[in-house]
């Protein structure tokens, strides 16, 4: 390649084409377009006119200058120049080999593209036949072999499909490649992570003294690995590794199920001078157990992703099963299940059975004498790293065994009973030596029986928590590598309120967690990888060439490419293999002096033919608009979306002043729960119903964003007006009264609207009984059947007659799914949800209210809430009021039965919005007066409460 | 060109849309008998009123058969009842019978539709009608609107047709691009001859708007001559300017002579054309 400053050039001869450019130039300045031709007979007038701006004969200069762009970029860019700094500064060795060896390990992953742009950059110095070479320091089992070549064509596409591996660098083994294929380079270019994980600086001096070593160095930045995990019962330590000890940073690491699912994210800060940095993340158990692995935020490479394997997780416990009980809930095993189940997978069954299938611990409850076949394969699985949990209990405190951690006393102490002098005691603060500090102990727990221990020289040692006066409740000791537990209460109720407190659970788990030593004893078990890491630290199936592993061998194996950083499958669950486990990795300090260090920009190789040609292009096709307008071809059609297009620009600096200008009638308000609420400025939400209206939402989005009622639009627009009315004189009602703010009501097309929005729908039955249509009766129905509540009124209630006359519904609502009905009963609900009433007038008082037979078996409202309500006493003309809040039509009874119709109107609002949450109300009175005096022996349920409201 | 039975068609539509003609002539003009009433009394053949008896009427004209039903004298009167004269000329220059690109029809063609509504109201009317120059004499009926559409369509050979030889009023269609004094000269023998007379000026909305820009090169349509607009949209404030200078000159040629001038383009309704074309003939004899 011919360079020319910082350019290289591909096809220098294609430059010659620009001795054309001034050719070009003088050619397209000329000619002028050509012209439109245009028949115009009125060309008459101007015949005597001389023309004052006289035809451009020439080009317009930026035009030419656009034409002349192009062609020179089209010319340049055929030149194919590379744009490299660092390929023209002093290459001695023009001609010989190059090596290139490129760490690909995963602490490459994060500037992995840096690394390979820097290889591919240093194809592109030296000379145009000089072969290439490869190695790569991350071992696989078929490594490349330094002495292959490959030309520069070849290395590009082959540097360009490599990707970093899961597992780390070995340079050594790359050395003894290197040696072994006896290969000489002219040059090296070393293109490392910079990473002083072994011997990075060893191997840099045995580079430089093959050949003159050019070094690109792209140390990860930010955290490197997460290099170990602490777990505690409940959190997590992750620890992070960075290679710079200088500045603070702040970074994120997430907890992930295994389907990829983020549960937490913990900050885990760098402080100054600190290259570790722990996230801590506390979360309960229950999640905990659900954490698949750990990755930094945002971070590419192996190292930055920790799998969290089972054996870390979840704790397998035993429960001995003491035989069937009469009161399961009151037996001591419950207790305990109840506590453990959150975190633990729990097994129950014999002793024998136990045993065999190894848990981390086993737990016993008062079990005074263990058979002795039981004893010896208990203390079998003890000494190997079991945990054996025990509580104490009546059976216990008779007799106990060998399994014990302390000698017992043959009787239990009872504190506080009637015939004992001292009160039940409370728990004392934790000893510091016990797995249990750090606990508060809770202050109004009481122990009322234990049993004793017998005092000892080591008692206080093997004291795990211990009451006030200083006697043992919990005590361990260790036997063999498992350890023996006793809990010197019962697991249950009977001796203390432990039980009851949520230090018991906690107290467990420690329990579990301490006497948990190498559970397993799985020295033969093999762990097939069944989840594998890839470079990037994405999780993927295990490649065909990864091996399976002994579980011995987890703690020492290096991942390499047979044992890639993964989950692996074994007997006892899953093991884990980590990329970065416990490793320090620090930068490479001190180069060899001979080495040449490249920095970003001499690595950087920019190709700049496709930019170029593209820029070429976008010249032409704006030419090609240009000539367009210049000949007036471009005419008004096409102009039009071009201008569209600009004033779409434009339009974005003015849509924020309608914005502002809507802000004005109401704003939003951020609720607690999250939720975003609509804030009228004006009090009266009614009242603002028009300028609601007159913004440009859709009804949907006004009764999706507020409660409102719907009432069924029918043909009879008089009484629509009625209705609407109505609905609205009873929203102001609500408004007024209750802490209800229904805003506007809206008339429904019952055949379209979107009924499922409103909470309550008003059918006022018109007079000429027309039959709703199939579409809008299916539609009621399924409004019915999703929990709506429809009120029908038929007006009909100034006929003699008390029945309500439902003929003109049958025909009217035919089809509708109506359960059976019945007539509202006595101390109903509706009655009372807030007001007492005992009539449902309207205009028309004493008339009988239908509502749905409440308890019927398979209601789809289950709770019994009816949502039918089928009257006639022409409820809505009771609560009309106009704008300014005057009634408008008049009532049979006066101001005394249009106050009962509003009241029931908003009895029946609290009821269709509460359901029957009042219910329980009616029989508060009577609840109060059981709680409240004990000398009334004998509570009354008054057959109607006397007082009750709100 | 339009078939002439299509204009005719058109022309009739339109004919039915206006209202009836009322074009008053002054008696003393009324050179020939016609049957177009004139809605005063006069020389006529049907009734017009009775008057009473003056001392200057001759004792015949006294209606006897009127005067024997009381003890004064009557005379009955006819109505008014006289002929025009009215002559078209439709310019049958190729720049005239052209359509700019959004046009329905030619200027020549509307122009001529134009004429054949006002021939058609007219001939109804009884008056006379003919082609300026076509040789044949004016004549009444409704056999007259053909043979005018037939005249109008064959034209004058490109000459602009000598005066008639009895005054006449007369209806003039070009688009009167030619200088104005030009015009003037070829009308000064018509004025001369005639007192009433209208030029109907046809356009094209493109001759009128001027919507041209970029490069453009224009080109008249019977002219082999063509010229090269660099910036069209430079020229146009002077072609504007230009055509309406031309229009406000024609004007006051028009009003010099004591003719009318009406301006219409084939971009608007033919209706409203024939509309300002009728008030413009109804204008004459206003004054009595």
């Amino acid at each position: 390649m011919t360079s020319l400053g910082p350019f290289l050039l591909g096809a220098p001869l294609a430059l010659a084409a620009l001795i054309a450019l001034p050719i070009i130039w003088w050619i397209l300045r000329a000619t002028p377009p050509a012209p439109k031709n245009v028949e115009l007979p009125s060309m008459r007038l101007l015949d005597d006119v001389k023309e004052q701006d006289e035809t451009p004969a020439r080009t317009p200069w930026w035009v030419w200058l656009l034409r002349t762009l192009a062609a020179a970029a089209a010319i340049i860019g055929l030149s194919q120049p590379v744009y490299a700094p660092g390929a023209s500064s002093g290459d001695t060795s023009e001609g010989g080999a190059l090596l290139i060896v490129l760490d690909n390990g995963w602490p490459s992953a994060p500037r992995w593209n840096e690394l390979v742009n820097a290889s591919v950059a240093s194809l592109d110095a030296g000379g145009r036949d000089a072969p290439a070479h490869l190695l790569l320091t991350a071992p696989q089992q078929l490594n490349p072999d330094p002495s292959q070549r490959f030309s520069k064509a070849d290395m590009a596409k082959r540097l360009t499909s490599l990707r970093p591996q899961a597992w780390g660098t070995d340079r050594t083994d790359a050395l003894t490649r290197l040696k072994e294929s006896s290969f000489a380079p002219a040059r090296i270019l070393w293109a490392s992570d910079g990473l002083e994980s072994e011997d990075g600086r060893s191997f840099a001096n045995a580079l430089s003294q093959i050949a003159p070593l050019s070094v690109y160095a792209a140390p990860p930045r930010g955290p490197v690995a997460i290099t170990r995990l602490q777990s505690q019962t409940d959190s997590v330590d992750v620890t992070l590794r960075r290679l710079e000890a200088r500045g603070t940073e702040d970074t994120f690491v997430s907890a992930l199920t295994l389907d990829g699912s983020a549960l937490a994210t913990a900050e885990a800060v760098f402080e100054d001078g600190n290259r570790e940095a722990i996230a801590r993340f506390e979360l309960p158990a229950a999640a905990l157990s659900r954490v698949a692995r750990f990755a930094a935020t945002g971070k590419q490479g192996a190292g930055t992703v920790w799998l969290w394997d089972s054996s870390d997780r979840s704790r397998r416990v035993g429960l001995v099963d003491a035989g069937a009980s009469a009161q399961p809930l009151l037996s001591d095993m419950h207790y305990i299940r109840k506590a453990l189940e959150p975190f633990a997978s729990i097994t129950e069954g014999d002793l024998e059975s136990l045993v065999a299938a190894s848990p981390d611990a086993i737990v016993m409850t008062d079990v005074g004498q263990i058979a002795p076949d039981d004893v010896t394969l208990l203390t079998e699985w003890v000494e190997q790293g079991g945990a054996l949990i025990r509580f104490s209990g009546p059976r216990l405190a008779t007799q106990g065994d060998d399994l014990l951690p302390v000698p017992l006393r043959r009787a239990a102490r009872a504190l506080g009973g009637s015939l004992a002098w001292d009160e039940p005691q409370a728990l004392a603060g934790f000893p510091d030596t016990s797995p249990f500090s750090g606990l508060t102990p809770p202050a109004d727990v009481r122990v009322r029986q234990q049993v004793l221990a017998k005092p000892a020289a080591d008692l206080a040692d093997r004291t795990w928590a211990r009451l006030e006066d200083g006697s043992p409740l919990v005590t361990a000791a260790p036997r063999g590598s498992g350890t023996i537990v006793l809990f010197h209460i019962t697991a249950g109720p009977g001796w203390s309120d432990l039980a009851y407190s949520g230090v018991f659970s906690q107290m467990l788990r420690r329990s579990i967690a301490a006497g948990r030593g190498e559970a397993l004893d799985d020295v033969d078990g093999s762990y097939a990888p069944q989840l594998a890491l890839d470079g990037y630290g994405r999780l993927q199936p295990a490649p065909a060439s990864a091996a399976p592993l002994r579980a011995s061998e987890f703690s020492e194996t290096r991942p390499s490419e047979a044992h890639p950083p993964g989950l692996y499958q074994g007997p006892a669950g899953t093991r884990v293999l980590n990329a970065a486990a416990n490793l320090r990795p620090s930068r490479i300090e001190n180069w060899p002096a001979s080495a040449r260090l490249l920095g970003d920009a001499e690595t950087r190789s920019l190709r700049l033919a496709g930019p170029l040609l593209t820029l070429a292009v976008l010249l032409l096709a704006i030419d090609l608009f240009v000539a367009l307008f210049v000949a007036g071809k471009l005419n008004r059609r096409i102009r039009k979306p071009i201008a569209a297009l600009i004033g779409l620009g434009l339009m974005g600096s003015a849509l924020p002043h309608t914005e502002t200008a809507q802000a004005q009638s109401y704003r939003y308000q951020q609720m607690p729960d999250g939720t975003l609420r609509r804030i009228e400025i004006l009090p009266d939400a009614v009242a603002n119903s028009n300028t609601i209206a007159s913004s440009p939402m859709t009804p949907e989005m006004e009764a999706a964003l507020e409660m409102r009622f719907g009432y069924v639009k029918t043909s009879d627009s008089q009484l629509d007006q009625r209705t609407m009315s109505g609905l609205t004189g009873l929203s102001r009602l609500l408004y007024m009264r209750t802490s209800v703010e229904p805003a506007a009501p809206h008339a429904l097309d019952v055949e379209t609207a979107p009924l499922e929005l409103y909470p309550l729908i008003y059918f006022n039955v018109p007079d000429n009984n027309a039959q709703l249509s199939d579409t809008a009766v299916s539609r009621l129905n399924a409004y019915l059947r999703s929990g709506g509540a429809l009120i029908i009124d038929t007006r009909a209630g100034a006929q003699i007659g008390t029945e309500t006359d439902v003929s003109r519904l049958e025909t009217v609502l035919s089809g509708l799914d109506a359960p059976p009905l019945q007539p509202v009963p006595q101390n109903h609900v509706l009655a009372r949800s807030y007001y007492l009433i005992d009539d449902f007038p309207g205009r028309y008082a004493g008339r009988r209210l239908w509502i749905e037979e409440t308890g019927s078996a398979g209601a789809p409202r289950g709770d019994g809430v009816s949502r039918l309500f089928i009257g006639d006493a022409d409820w809505a003309s009771a609560w009309a009021t106009d704008e300014r809040g005057r009634d408008l039509y008049s009532v049979d009874g006066g101001p005394r039965q249009r106050e009962i119709a509003r009241r029931f109107g908003i009895n029946l609002a609290m009821y269709v919005l509460t359901g029957n949450y009042k219910d329980d109300q009616v029989h508060l009175p009577a609840l109060l007066e059981r709680l409240g005096d004990d000398d009334d022996a004998t509570p009354r349920l008054p057959a109607m409460p006397n007082d009750g409201g709100p | 060109m339009t078939p002439l039975s299509d204009l005719r068609a058109e022309a009739e539509a339109l004919a039915r849309q206006l209202p009836g003609l009322n074009f008053k002539a002054e008696a003393s003009e009324a050179a020939h008998i016609g049957s177009a009433g004139r809605r005063r009394a006069g020389t006529g053949e049907h009734f017009w009123q009775y008057r009473r008896h003056a001392s200057e009427d001759a004792a015949d004209r006294v209606d006897w058969r009127r005067s024997a039903k009381g003890t004064d004298l009557f005379v009955r009167e006819t109505e008014l009842e006289t002929a025009r004269t009215v002559l078209f000329w439709c310019d049958d220059h190729p720049g005239f019978d052209w359509r700019g690109p959004e046009d329905i029809r030619t200027k020549a063609d509307e122009a001529r539709l134009l004429m054949l509504t006002l021939a058609l109201m007219m001939s109804k009317d009884g008056e006379r009608i003919g082609a300026l120059g076509a040789g044949r004499n004016p004549s009444f009926g409704k056999r007259a609107v053909d043979r005018l559409g037939e005249d109008l369509a064959a034209g004058t050979g490109g000459a602009f047709p000598q005066a008639p030889k009895n005054a006449a009023t007369l209806i003039v269609a070009s688009d009167f691009y030619d200088p104005i004094p030009e015009w003037q000269a070829r009308l000064k023998p018509l004025a001369a001859r005639c007192s009433e007379g209208v030029l109907l000026a046809i356009a094209s909305p493109i001759e009128i708007e001027f919507p041209f820009e970029g490069r453009v090169k224009l080109s008249r349509p019977g002219s082999v001559f063509d010229r090269i607009v660099g910036r069209a949209e430079t020229v146009q404030e002077a072609y504007r300017e230009k055509f309406n200078t031309q229009r406000a000159a024609l004007g006051k040629l028009a009003t010099h002579m004591g003719w009318r001038f009406v301006a219409h383009d084939t971009g608007t309704p033919s209706l409203a054309g024939a509309a300002s074309l009728k008030s413009a003939i109804e204008s004459f004899g206003s004054h009595t």
